[in-house]
This record gives structure tokens, C-alpha cells and sequence, in this order.
């Protein structure tokens, strides 16, 4: 998140640089985002600020007189300072230096005693402000490798896409084998429904041709016998019969 | 890099007495140059005893002894007239 602004903050003047290039320059010689952004990430805070002597005068002055008059340069020199300055009265001795004389020694007084733990309690709440912070950062990067995993894995299913299209591939050889089958035999079935229908019509033509001759033959034959060998034939079974019904009687006897 | 670096570039540490008044003039004194010269050396004060992992007391009373003298300097005008002794 901080390298995105201090990205923001290298690559706004180096664009700007690069514009200053009259409007004849290729446009080409661009300064893009090439290089490794120099602010990122962050130096982080040094531990401990200067050092500080008596609480009011850093240690540079003092190392800065070290070597013209060793270590009570300085002390000497405030002495004197701080005599010279209350004998020629620059500082004017009122009420008010009782007052701040007593300020400031219970000032020095409580940071001495409580400074320290003060301290350490700041030091905790800023711990936890970072660990915060901390927090979110490690969620956000686990939600990212998480997805890169997921799409990893979906990746390494590319490898596996074969499998599927040999199953539909099988899948669609079945149906249309299925198809070429079903309609195979409706075809069948048709090509023996109008086989069956030209036999069933030439059965019904043989048929009404038997009928049709078996009734003109028998109709010619009725018309054939006249009425004379009509009572002709009547005769003569009569008289076969008379026979016929003579030896029937003959016979149950025996 | 020339051995001899002209005044201009020299840090004040650097500069020797008799260089100084020259050194002094050279310096940028449009608003702009103004403006960085307050904003370096607040930066400088900043990120050296403030904007520290554990910062002392020392950050903020350099700044409020400071204050006080130079107010002390301010009203010194006034504070004449309370002395003890006329002639010193």
C-alpha cells in the first residue's frame, strides 16, 4: 500500500522530467516504470532518536568540543555561561525564578521517576497498533495465496481436460449409434409395412378370384341341370335309397 | 570530483570564518529557497528526535527550552527595569 504511493511519488517526477524534453524529442525516450522504485519498501524508523545530554543539549556539541577541551569543556563553559550571565544581570533574578526553579525540578523530578514506564506504555500501544496492522497484512496476503492456489489447481485441471472429452466424445458415439439403430429399423419396419400391404393386396385379389369362379362355376353347373335330368336324378335316388334302406333292414337282423 | 569545491556547495562546517559572509549571501533567498530551508531543517529536527521508535522526553523539551529563551529575549526589554543593581 505505501509502495503504490511512494511508487506514485517516483514516477510522477520522472514523468514530469522526461516531459521537459522539447515537443521535437521522440517520445520514445519516456521514463516508464523500469527501474526498482528506490522508496520501497520503507527504511524502518531508527530505534533510538539523537543523544541528548541534561535533557536539553545534544552529544554533537559536545563531541564537537571533545578535542580542544576534553570532557568538562562544555560543563565548564555552561558554568561559565550561566555565572556570567547572572553577574551582569542578562538574566534578571525576579519572583518568577523561584517559581520556575521549583517547576522545573518537579518536572525533572516526576520524568525521572516515571519516564520510563511511561515509555514502555507507549511502546505497547504503538506494539499494538502494528500488530494490527500486521494482522491485516497477513490476512490479505493469505487471501492471495489462497487464490493463487485455487487458480494453480484450476490451472493444473487444464491437464486433466482429456477425460472429459473422451466421456462425451463416448457419449455422443453412443447416441448416434442409438440413432443410426433406431432409424435403421424404422426403416425396416416401413420397407415390410408396404411389403405386407402388396401381399395382403395380391392374398384379397386370389381370394375374390376363388370366390368369383367357385360362384360362376357353381351358378353354370345349377343352370346346367335341366328340369328333366333334375327328376331324373331325383328318381334314381329315390330308388337308391329304397335299396339302401333294404339292406339297412337286413342287416341290424343278423 | 574537482578538489576544490566552490563556496556555494560547501555545508556551513565546511566554510571557513573568513568565507562566511560570502557564504551567507550566496545562499537561494526566493520564498521557495525559504520555504525548503524551513522545511529541511524541520524534516532534520523531525526524523532525528521525533519520528523515532522510542523518542525521549528530550525531543520536545529542546523545543520548549527554545521557547523560552527566546521568549526570555523578546521580553528582556521589559525585565531592564527589575534589576537588583544599576551598574554591573
Amino acid at each position: 500500500m505505501l509502495s503504490r504511493v511512494a511508487l506514485a511519488a517516483t514516477a510522477a517526477p520522472s514523468l514530469k522530467n522526461a516531459a521537459l524534453l522539447g515537443p521535437g524529442v521522440l517520445q520514445a525516450t519516456r521514463i516508464f516504470h523500469t527501474g526498482q522504485p528506490s522508496l520501497a519498501p520503507l527504511p524502518p524508523l531508527p530505534e533510538y532518536g539523537g543523544k541528548v545530554r541534561l535533557g536539553l543539549i545534544p552529544e554533537e556539541f559536545f563531541q564537537f568540543l571533545y578535542p580542544k577541551t576534553g570532557i568538562t569543556g562544555p560543563y565548564v563553559l555552561g558554568t561559565g555561561l550561566i555565572l556570567y550571565a547572572l553577574s551582569k544581570e542578562i538574566y534578571v533574578i525576579t519572583p518568577e525564578t523561584f517559581s520556575t526553579i521549583s517547576i522545573v525540578g518537579l518536572l525533572v523530578y516526576v520524568i525521572k521517576k516515571y519516564g520510563a514506564s511511561i515509555g514502555e506504555f507507549a511502546d505497547k500501544l504503538n506494539e499494538q497498533k502494528i500488530a494490527q496492522l500486521e494482522e491485516v497484512k497477513q490476512a490479505s496476503i493469505k487471501q492471495f495465496q489462497d487464490a493463487i492456489d485455487l487458480e494453480k489447481a484450476q490451472q493444473a485441471l487444464v491437464q486433466k481436460r482429456h477425460y472429459l472429452f473422451d466421456v462425451q466424445r463416448n457419449n455422443i458415439a453412443m447416441a448416434l449409434e442409438v440413432t443410426y439403430r433406431e432409424r435403421l429399423h424404422r426403416v425396416y419396419k416401413e420397407v415390410k409395412n408396404r411389403l405386407d400391404y402388396h401381399i395382403s393386396v395380391q392374398d384379397m385379389m386370389r381370394r375374390k378370384e376363388q370366390e368369383h369362379m367357385v360362384n360362376w362355376v357353381e351358378k353354370q353347373v345349377v343352370r346346367s341341370i335341366s328340369a328333366q335330368q333334375e327328376k331324373e336324378t331325383i328318381a334314381k335316388c329315390i330308388a337308391d335309397l329304397k335299396l339302401l334302406a333294404k339292406k339297412a333292414q337286413v342287416q341290424p337282423v343278423l | 570530483m574537482a578538489l576544490v569545491i566552490p563556496v556555494k556547495e560547501k555545508k556551513l562546517m565546511d566554510v571557513k570564518l573568513g568565507e562566511l559572509p560570502s557564504w551567507i549571501l550566496m545562499r537561494d533567498f526566493t520564498p521557495n529557497g525559504i520555504l525548503g530551508t524551513f522545511q529541511r531543517g524541520y524534516h532534520r529536527y523531525y526524523s532525528e528526535y521525533i519520528n523515532v521508535k522510542k523518542g525521549s522526553i528530550s525531543g520536545i523539551s529542546m523545543v520548549l527550552a527554545a521557547y523560552v529563551l527566546f521568549s526570555y529575549c523578546l521580553s528582556y526589554k521589559e525585565l531592564k527595569h527589575e534589576r537588583l543593581r544599576k551598574y554591573h
